[in-house]
């Protein structure tokens, strides 16, 4: 009888939304949640764009404040502030891609190289670590390791003689561009390597074996059997972040930042907060987010048709 | 099988804690004082509500009309329960009870809010960013009953997007007779209007155009080292004593230095004003916000930090330099000046002894005589005539503007704003041979009734803005640093003294205060603090020879980004007849 059901399972060749569900429905479960979040969070605080086109006032609410029409983006589009600011942003995030992106795909093929398990286990989560670090710990870790002359870092090299004078690391714009970007991959990389190693493990084995039985070696295995096996995951990501370019951080150009560096520093998130937030502008806030969210979603559409032609996947 | 209910359980578990973590942010709390929930809300269909609501009327109501005894006497419940929502700072300090959930919290409470049907509500308020802490409560329609700052510029901007509403003046008098008279004693009715409505309540503040309590304490030992028995009176003494502290290897950058995040109330150039001032510039100019980068005071403020900076007195890290780190320095015998409040505890200086025992410090002791050679005064700002400005918020009821009303009052009482200052006798003071209370060691008390931040100042500064304890002198005795190696209340009082000296002087003038909303400032203050910052650090910094070029450069762009319409507009509110009178 047994035997009978199990046959009849095996010929069974379309699943319907009510036998799934009834066989996942734990697996639903969890999904429903953080859908819900999603769509309340995400979606459901659409109509409070509305605030872009009115000289919104809190204790005013949308009832009470003026409706302004475009104004604002008219004001912003006249500010030359905005333009250094989208200008700063937008080469920072293409160099912080440029950087930034490769790192953790060459590190998880290293990761993945590994052979002693301990050894891997404990390297991953040292990797890991500067994850959950915030950027005002990380910040001012960096200030007392870079000051031009008392940071742990110049010190130690002028006592060794390598140096006469203090490198301004954070102090002098050039400088602090390449410090501010790899300290981002610092922070980022071991992270970023976790898609990548999930990647990894989906390739077969076998494929392996045979390479090896080719007499493959690792950097072949590497170059003819990962980086094609993640290929797919790659382009997904590169278009996620490609959605990214107008962002900036906040915290992380606050932390780093200094009067004398204003001329790089100063990016979308500070021009907000500073111009904005700061001053109570919510509409003018609002409004320069809603651009940056525009740009990326055509980034976003633009990089998915490009992969497309090029023959993968694509993310929609 | 096993395997498939644990999938369940596990499936479940995961799903309800994300949802009760979440749902847990959406709560709200009905009574943060905790423990008092039962004492302060009044089932409806009990006895006891029944009986309250025969017996008592609606406090506000009844001396609005002026029917029943106005002031605390005349006090009655609240038919209905009433929620009075309080702002109280949050300063981010460690060892200090928590906001929503400590004991004076209760006790007010049960000493306040449950003699009246008035449930208290303790909202905190980010100390370091103020605006968008309203901001964001604001457009959540949770403002607090009443909202208050000590900036006027703040309380203007609330007037101007409207989360603040008009009051009766009439009425507070007969709510708050005590609290009014003090304003009219005090001359502070002219405050409480904005573009003729009014909308202000003021605290008072003591002694407020004679302020001790902000003092500069520096290395007298170093000075006695290079052979001054005094602290440096001129700029050439001051100049002279940095040198030879540098040359003696005491220090490098003796006068040390560290950045600010905001530029608000930076460099203040009351020194180098001329006396008396032209009325026209103290309007336009010779505000506290926004720096007066384009006027000669500050020039010359500028081209004194420069000069700092270039003989090496300044730390040339400065710019990347935290205050915390500034401070350590000082500790860490590196510096040889630091400023800050006073107060009876004072953790850095402990810690400064500790580190350098043998050091004698001395407070900078307000100076009386101009340095005719160099052409400053020793001129300073004055504080605000008042301390809090307290508006009320345009969401609240006219039920709970009353109780705040109500709340102000009591609060003025002698016998509760003792308790709120000194808190209890044996845990937070002690009388002295003198009879007056003296606080006990801050850190050395851990029990319940341990006071918040600054002997819960944050509770008690919607009455005033300093404890008193006897007479001027045993006022500062009291917030005299203790158990030091030193004591500095001598020099404190001396302090005290010169200041009234320079007040009589009019060397210690109060900035102009305006009573209409200035649209400039909000438009333009965000921009200007930004490049202020930017042009502060690059005119400290320069070359002494590029100085003039490149200030006139930055003054320029200053003006054209929103300073010369700021200083229009409030030219035009003086000849307005819309500013405060100049005191001199």
């Amino acid at each position: 009888m047994a035997k009978s059901k199990n046959a009849k399972a095996n010929v069974q060749t379309s699943v319907t939304w009510k036998n799934a569900f009834k066989r996942d429905w734990q697996l639903y479960l969890l999904l429903l949640f953080p859908l819900v979040m999603v769509i309340v969070f995400s979606y459901a605080a659409y109509p409070g764009l509305r605030l872009v086109f009115m000289d919104y006032k809190p204790a005013k609410g949308y009832e009470g404040s003026e409706w302004v029409g475009m104004a604002t983006f008219a004001k912003i589009f006249k500010d030359a502030d905005f333009f250094r600011a989208l200008k700063n942003s937008i080469v920072f995030n293409l160099m912080d891609l440029a950087v930034g992106f490769p790192m953790p795909i060459i590190l998880a093929l290293m990761l993945n190289e590994l052979r002693y398990p301990r050894f891997k286990k404990v390297t991953q989560t040292i990797l890991y670590l500067p994850h959950f670090l915030s950027w005002v710990i990380i910040g001012a870790v960096a200030y007392s390791m870079f000051r031009p002359t008392t940071g742990l870092v110049n010190m130690a090299l002028m006592n060794a003689g390598v140096i006469q004078e203090g490198i301004p690391f954070l102090t002098e714009k050039y400088h602090w561009a390449a410090t501010y970007l790899l300290v981002g991959v610092w922070q980022g990389m071991g992270w970023g390597t976790i898609i990548y190693l999930a990647a990894i493990t989906g390739i077969s084995g076998d494929l392996y074996e045979a390479a090896m039985i080719d007499g493959a070696n690792r950097w072949k295995r590497m170059w003819h059997i990962t980086l094609p096996g993640i290929k797919g995951t790659v382009v997904t990501l590169l278009i996620m972040n490609l959605g990214r370019v107008m962002g900036s951080n906040l915290e992380r150009l606050r932390e780093f930042g200094n009067t004398q560096v204003k001329d790089f520093q100063y990016q979308l998130a500070i021009y907000i907060y500073d111009k904005g937030l700061g001053g109570g502008k919510f509409s003018m806030s609002t409004a320069v987010n809603l651009f940056q969210s525009a740009v990326g979603v055509v980034l976003v559409l633009l990089a998915d048709r490009v992969a497309k032609k090029l023959g993968e996947d694509g993310l929609l | 099988m096993k395997k498939n209910y644990l999938q369940k359980v596990l499936a479940m578990a995961l799903v309800g804690t994300m949802a009760l973590g979440t749902l847990a942010g959406c709560s709200e709390k009905e009574t943060p004082a905790s423990g008092s929930n039962e004492s302060t809300s009044v089932p409806e269909s009990s006895d006891q509500q029944s009986t309250e609501e025969s017996s008592t009327q609606d406090a506000g109501s009844e001396d609005a009309d002026g029917a029943g005894v106005a002031g605390v006497e005349g006090y009655t419940a609240f038919a209905e329960n009433v929620t009075l929502s309080i702002p109280v700072y949050d300063r981010g300090q460690e060892g200090v009870p928590a906001i929503g959930e400590n004991y004076w919290e209760q006790w007010l409470q049960e000493n306040f809010g449950d003699k009246y049907n008035i449930t208290l509500k303790f909202v905190p308020i980010t100390r370091t960013d103020v605006l968008t802490s309203y901001s964001l409560l604001a457009s959540s329609k949770s403002l607090p009953t009443f909202l208050m700052e000590y900036d006027f510029p703040k309380l203007a901007g609330w007037v101007a997007d409207g989360s603040l509403t008009t009051y009766d003046l009439d009425q507070f008098a007969q709510i708050a007779p005590t609290y009014y008279q003090r304003m009219v004693d005090l001359d502070q009715i002219k405050y409480t209007t904005m573009d003729n409505g009014t909308y202000f309540v003021l605290a008072e503040r003591p002694y407020y155009n004679t302020s001790y309590t902000f003092v500069k304490w520096v290395r007298m030992d170093w000075l006695r080292k290079v052979g001054y028995d005094h602290i440096p009176a001129t700029r050439a003494e001051y100049i002279d004593a940095m040198t030879k502290i540098q040359e003696e290897g005491i220090a490098d950058h003796p006068a040390g230095g560290a950045t600010s995040a905001d530029m608000r109330g930076i460099d203040q150039s009351y020194q180098f004003r001329d006396y008396p001032m032209n009325e026209e510039e103290w309007v336009m100019y010779g505000d506290y916000a926004i720096p007066a980068l384009g006027w000669e005071p500050n020039k010359k403020l500028l081209r004194e930090l420069n000069e700092n900076y270039n003989l090496g007195f300044t730390n040339p890290e400065y710019y990347v330099t935290d205050v915390e780190t500034a401070k350590a320095n000082f500790i860490n015998g590196k510096t040889y000046e630091y400023s800050d409040y006073i107060a009876a505890n004072i953790d850095w200086l402990n810690s400064f002894y500790a580190t350098n025992p043998d050091a004698e410090l001395a407070i900078a002791v307000q100076a009386t005589e101009a340095d005719t050679e160099y052409g400053t005064v020793p001129a300073s700002r004055s504080d605000n005539p008042f301390g809090m400005m307290i508006g009320f918020s345009s969401q609240a009821s006219e039920d709970e503007i009353k109780a705040a009303m109500m709340y102000m009052e009591w609060m003025l009482q002698e016998e509760n704003l003792f308790v709120m200052q000194w808190g209890f006798e044996g845990d937070n003071f002690n009388y002295g041979e003198d009879g007056l209370p003296a606080s006990v060691n801050y850190a050395d008390y851990e029990g319940e009734h341990k006071q918040g931040f600054s002997n819960n100042k944050d509770y008690w500064c919607v009455a005033i803005e300093a404890r008193s304890a006897g007479t001027i002198e045993d006022t500062i005795k009291a917030a005299t640093p203790q158990g030091l190696p030193q004591d500095f209340s001598e020099e404190l009082i001396q302090h005290y003294y010169n200041k009234v000296a320079a007040a009589e002087k009019g060397w210690i003038i109060t900035d102009c205060m305006f009573g209409t909303v200035l649209t400039t400032i909000e438009e333009y203050q965000g921009d200007l603090l930004s490049m202020y910052a930017e042009a502060r650090d690059d005119l400290i910094m320069c070359d002494p020879e590029e100085f003039d070029a490149k200030y006139d450069e930055w003054a320029q762009k200053y003006a054209d980004a929103g300073y010369r319409a700021i200083a229009e507009e409030r030219l035009q509110a003086m000849k307005d007849g819309l500013t405060s009178a100049m005191q001199q």
